[in-house]
């Protein structure tokens, strides 16, 4: 049994409680894999990740991120924790506003921005594509948006890392108001093999864009607060149907107040084309880790 | 936003990992009810606790305790990890070897024996009652039993504040590998609004006396890795069909190993025929929360 320094962050959140939490196990060195995989499922949180030290010079830190059931090569909502959780701690530096993240998905570039007191953490998502899926899965598609007011995007199945449905709607009091048939998302996800079904509708709110949200409910989770890939993705297509919101590619995405958080993402996709996905963090919990 | 004292155990644990995990705010003072819950969504635990200042002279410290959705009035693993907690901060200390919390539930008196690592703690638990003696061949039971080897006691339902079916398997081999069916747990918690079904059966084993799962039916069907308060109310079962396994009425029984815990819980009845359920308790993370 040894003591780590631990940190308990909400991610994409401008107060404690808003966003989506993740556990940070510093100075994991000898912590084996299925030792990191206990710690994740008894944590119970969405995400713990687990800090090393990097394999290459190119890499300002390594990380791995465990949900409680598995390994994931890279997420959104850990990667931004994680650049947070550097820079709160001391473990690397970026005067230029820049840090290199290693993980199992590669190298992972990382912008930072000073905004008065509060970092925001940018993170490039990996490169998002539509899936052609024929009329292959038509009919559980259909029932899975039956009675929905639909946008002008044709519903769609994109991969950015994991396979979302994106699916528009005619604007955010409709995403708001859905009452999601879980068993239909469930039928359709598990037939095409996605992580879940995000839908989106844009709005004139002050403070954001788009809502957003996201069911993954053949993974066991209903709802999610706050999910950056489904972000990216979404981000992906408004881009290529030259229907972005915001302004000069950047607009911010409201998700998780249905669930009683209110999750912000802050969204750019930039000169070629790459969508970054970002927030705040607030530091909730800090202290020391025995296992 | 105010900085608290905060510490996550595993509770029922002789390493962390093996029992259950339990969120304890200290410092309580302040935070409303629906704060509380706001904290107790965002842990992701079973169980948060909230610890305040005692208003009645007899007790030693209030607690509320809350699960992700609700508030619950008492519960076995909450109360046990609470007062280690209360102990590592200094907040209180044992009168004969008792500590009394004030919870909703009234004035519950812990057992408190040994110190530091081999330290265990047990909590009274309210008063059980035989609310029935079913027959194997029940068809309410049927469909729950009909695939399992029954031992000798016939099955019960008992009342501890929360209800539990009560089942003796023939042996520890025929618990460890027995399939639950849940959706048969599922309907048997709803039409008898219970909890769903705990099984037991004798063990040799040097550590514990008995093997025992519990089943939750509803509203969600998941298996408890180590159940306080389902073990009690098998205890008083046990001593009221002179069943009690282990000497003086004292014994261990195993949880959790089908769900990947290894829980032992320590059960005392003791000669007003009240019942103690308790064990050791591991710190796995100490600090601080803001909120």
């Amino acid at each position: 049994m040894a003591t780590r320094r631990y940190l308990q962050l909400d991610v994409f959140a401008d107060r404690p409680g808003a966003g989506n939490p993740l556990g940070v196990v510093f100075d994991a060195e000898g912590m084996d894999t299925a030792t990191m995989q206990a710690y994740a499922a008894w944590a119970n949180l969405s995400e713990t990740l687990f800090f090393l030290p990097p394999t290459t010079p190119a890499a300002d830190y390594r990380v791995r991120i465990f949900t409680p059931r598995s390994e994931l090569p890279f997420a959104g909502h850990p990667s931004v924790g994680a650049a947070w959780a550097v820079l709160d701690s001391g473990l690397a530096q970026a005067p230029d506003g820049q840090l290199v993240q290693e993980c199992a998905a590669g190298l992972l570039p990382v912008r930072i921005e000073q905004r008065g007191d509060a970092r925001v953490i940018h993170i490039r998502s990996p490169h998002a594509r539509e899936v052609d899926t024929g009329d292959a899965y038509r009919s559980a598609l259909e029932a899975a948006v039956r009675g929905l007011p639909g946008g002008i995007l044709a519903p769609a199945l994109w991969n950015n890392g994991p396979d979302w449905w994106l699916v528009e709607l005619v604007d955010a009091g409709a995403v708001r108001g859905m009452q999601p048939d879980l068993s239909a998302i469930a039928a359709l996800t598990d037939a095409s093999h996605a992580v879940g079904l995000a839908v989106f509708g844009r709005t004139g709110a002050s403070d954001h864009d788009l809502a957003v949200r996201a069911y993954c409910p053949a993974d066991g989770i209903a709802e999610d607060p706050v999910t950056g890939s489904a972000n990216a993705s979404i981000a992906a297509l408004l881009h290529r149907n030259g229907a972005l919101p915001g302004t000069g590619g950047h607009y911010i995405a409201s998700q998780g107040r249905e669930l009683g958080r209110d999750g912000k993402v802050e969204v750019r996709v930039d000169g070629d084309g790459e969508v970054w996905i970002g927030g705040r963090v607030q530091a909730v919990i800090r202290g020391s880790v025995d296992w | 936003m105010t900085t608290r004292r905060y510490m996550q155990l595993d509770v029922f644990a002789d390493r962390p990992g093996a029992g259950n995990p339990l969120a304890v705010v200290l410092d309580g003072e302040g935070l409303d009810d629906n704060v509380m819950q706001a904290i107790a969504r965002w842990t992701r635990l079973p169980e948060t606790t909230f610890v305040f200042p005692a208003t009645k002279p007899e007790a030693s410290y209030g607690i509320r305790i809350f699960s992700p959705r609700r508030e619950v009035p008492f519960a076995g693993h909450p109360s046990v990890g609470t007062a280690h907690a209360v102990l590592e901060a200094g907040l209180a200390t044992p009168r004969d070897g008792l500590l009394v919390q004030e919870g909703i539930a009234g004035l519950l008196p812990l057992r408190v024996t040994g110190s530091g690592p081999i330290r265990t703690i047990a909590v009274r638990t309210p008063r059980a009652k035989v609310m029935e003696i079913a027959s194997p061949s029940d068809a309410r039971l049927h469909d729950v039993l009909d695939s399992l080897p029954l031992g000798a006691l016939p099955p019960a339902l008992m009342d501890g504040g929360r209800r539990w079916w009560l089942a003796e398997l023939r042996d520890e081999t025929a618990l460890r590998t027995a399939t639950p069916p849940w959706e048969a747990i599922g309907t048997l918690a709803q039409s008898t609004e219970s909890m769903g079904m705990c099984v037991f059966a004798r063990s040799d084993d040097p550590v514990y006396f008995l093997a025992v799962r519990a089943w939750v039916g509803a509203p969600a069907q998941f298996e408890d890795a180590a159940s306080g308060a389902a073990n009690a109310t098998l205890a008083a079962w046990l001593a009221s069909q002179d069943a009690l396994p282990g000497n003086d009425g004292r014994y261990r029984i195993s949880q959790g190993r089908e769900v990947g815990h290894d829980a032992i819980i320590e059960l005392f009845v003791d000669e007003q025929g009240e019942v103690w359920s308790g064990g050791r308790v591991c710190s796995v993370v100490s600090g601080q929360i803001d909120w």
